[in-house]
């Protein structure tokens, strides 16, 4: 799966890195000062990186956890995102990770000690409030999981502090760790659905939606709280066919009590990323698809955008009380 | 296309025989070589970092490059504990001079193993865990301001080592280790075609595009509408005559408006 390892020379010794190189024994190994030598060097074609994407472990020095957009916010005042990872195995066209780095291969950063540290402090800044921190906005949190053992060092964490709430974004399938460890109630593993039609066009690599739809099943049996995120909703002529089959299949299963959350956005990128998608995959049907340009953003026109989010939106509401649904009307 | 750059003509000779390269007589500020197709050129450099630069740049200006072409650096190199023959793809690059380093992306099953690189300003005998040459910082560094990443590499076979030092090596030798490794040149080359196809497919002017700019005038904010409405038009409407459709249109403007309404009229499936 990994051929290819670069390492920069200040965590080679991380206890972390020494146990993900002993899991790829055979993999070529290439030290490197700073990531960025290899993941932002231009000239790199992101869709042929794609074929054989290398790991890259390295050191997150600043911004290990930033402030999140209140759009996107499930409940709380304070919202923080983290990456402990750059990149996905997954290969989903409309993913803007595509539009925002130059390389399609794996940032892995290592030293989780300093993000939990990091977490501490914004939980102390806000003291007595709740404080929500978002894990899968620059990967998918759990498909590496075996390699990364992410959940296994944080989880600690939010167990001991019942204030901060985590969100795993994933769409995955990888969730033996969480399903041998008693659940999290301040946990939330939220996951991404399109319709089946769209997904199987246009999410390349990733567990179809009957297996996603298995994964949350068999959480909420164990007691895990789960999120449903439809964002992006993606248009095409059936669309209320394609998203009434998907809500029908999901809500006729699931059990409303377990789940904390259900969200929901259009398809739009930052304009400058949307072009560079649109060269990557000229022949790809969603970047052809009907378009608006607002604030510099590319999405769909706001009849279009308009009539998606009040349709799903009418039928999301028929399933969980308001207090557990936030729409993402934010414009293109 | 492929560009071939060696430092020495007795590197470059072996592949000249194999790929039947002939000198391009109108260039002579470097020795260019090129097949009867002209898919495949080689140019030699002479020693070290300024000729290897000088090189790829004249290349660049003489012949007509894209971003799908394949850059290689083929070459001999000295290594401590490698043996003679053997053939390394290169995965760092370092400048020993700058200590700058450059990571060529092997995203591909390599023919041979892959290992670091140290580009010197003068030749040495003090061998270390890594191949030692005198161009490919220069060549790569070119390289990458005119093609694409994933498709320029550096191929080094070992001349010399720490046993076999580089008074040992003579230019009969190094033909002789060349020959022996063309093969892998070739298995290279092999693994490169189909990345290379692929960014031909994704920079190549969609369908008709070349006749709509002969037939009618477009600005140049006009002719990157034209191609992003022509490549939405076979994706919207495969089967519908384009030309029949936009025949009786007077200017590059009112084609952009016909092209687009029926894209607009047309309705819009993302799956099968």
């Amino acid at each position: 799966m990994i051929d290819t390892i670069y390492i920069e020379e200040e965590i080679a010794n991380h206890p972390r890195t020494l146990a993900i190189l002993k899991r790829f024994p055979e993999a070529t190994k290439i030290s490197c000062q700073r990531y960025g030598e290899v993941f932002n060097s231009k000239a790199q074609n992101f869709r042929l990186q794609k074929k054989q994407p290398a790991l890259i472990l390295a050191r997150k020095h600043k911004g290990l956890a930033l402030p999140s957009p209140k759009e996107y916010a499930i409940g709380a005042e304070h919202n923080y995102y983290f990456s402990h990872m750059l990149n996905c195995l997954y290969d989903c066209r409309y993913c803007f990770l595509q539009g925002k780095f130059q390389s399609a291969h794996y940032v892995l950063f290592v030293n989780y000690e300093d993000f939990i540290e990091e977490m501490q402090l914004i939980l102390n800044q806000h003291a007595e409030e709740a404080v929500h921190f978002f894990s899968g906005y620059d990967c998918d949190s759990l498909a590496l999981e075996p390699v990364t053992d992410f959940t296994n060092d944080f989880f600690p964490f939010f167990e001991k502090n019942t204030r901060a709430l985590l969100e795993i974004r994933t769409k995955s399938t990888q969730i033996r760790s969480l399903l041998k460890r008693s659940p999290i109630k301040n946990c939330v593993v939220a996951f991404s659905f399109t319709p089946d039609k769209i997904a199987r066009a246009l999410e390349n690599k990733a567990p179809d939606i009957n297996k996603r739809l298995q994964a949350i099943l068999d959480l909420q049996k164990a007691g895990w709280q789960i999120g449903l995120r439809f964002d992006p909703l993606i248009y095409t002529k059936d669309y209320a066919k394609e998203y009434s089959e998907l809500f029908n299949t999901i809500f006729s299963k699931i059990d409303p009590d377990l789940t904390h959350s259900i969200s929901l956005g259009g398809f739009r990128l930052p304009k400058d990323y949307f072009r560079k998608l649109e060269k990557l995959y000229p022949d790809e049907k969603l970047f052809a698809s009907p378009q608006a340009e607002e604030k510099n953003n590319i999405g769909y026109p706001a009849e279009i955008r308009h009539e998606m989010l009040d349709f799903c939106e009418n039928i999301i509401t028929q399933h969980v009380p308001a207090e557990k649904f936030f729409p993402c009307h934010d414009s293109v | 296309m492929i560009h071939l750059f060696c430092a020495l003509p007795c590197e470059a000779e072996p592949l000249i025989q194999h790929f039947k390269l002939s000198d391009i007589k109108e260039f002579d500020l470097f020795r260019i070589y090129q097949s009867k197709d002209k898919e495949i050129s080689l140019t030699t450099t002479g020693i070290g970092k300024l000729n290897m630069a000088a090189a790829v740049s004249y290349q660049y200006a003489c012949l007509k490059t894209s971003a799908a072409d394949i850059w290689l650096n083929i070459g001999v190199a000295g290594h401590a504990t490698l043996s003679l023959g053997e053939a390394r793809l290169v995965n760092k690059i370092t400048d020993e001079h700058d200590d700058t380093s450059w990571y060529p992306q092997i995203i591909f099953n390599s023919p041979c193993a892959s290992t670091n690189l140290i580009t010197l300003d003068k030749p040495s005998t003090d061998y270390q865990d890594a191949l030692y040459d005198m161009e490919a910082s220069a060549f790569y560094q070119l390289a990458i301001r005119l093609g694409t990443a994933e498709l320029i590499h550096c191929l080094k076979i070992i001349s010399d080592n720490a046993e076999q030092n580089t008074a040992t090596v003579n230019a009969d030798k190094v033909k002789k280790m060349i020959t022996a490794q063309v093969q892998t040149i070739e298995q290279l080359i092999d693994c490169l075609k189909p990345l290379s196809a692929e960014i031909h497919s994704i920079t190549a002017e969609p369908k008709h595009y070349q006749h709509f700019i002969e037939k009618w005038h477009f600005t140049k904010s006009e002719s990157l509408q034209l191609s992003r409405l022509l490549r939405q038009w076979s994706l919207y409407l495969p089967d519908v005559d384009i030309m029949s459709l936009v025949a009786d249109n007077k200017s590059g403007k009112t084609v952009l408006n016909t092209l687009r309404e029926s894209i607009n009229n047309s309705e819009f499936a993302i799956h099968d």
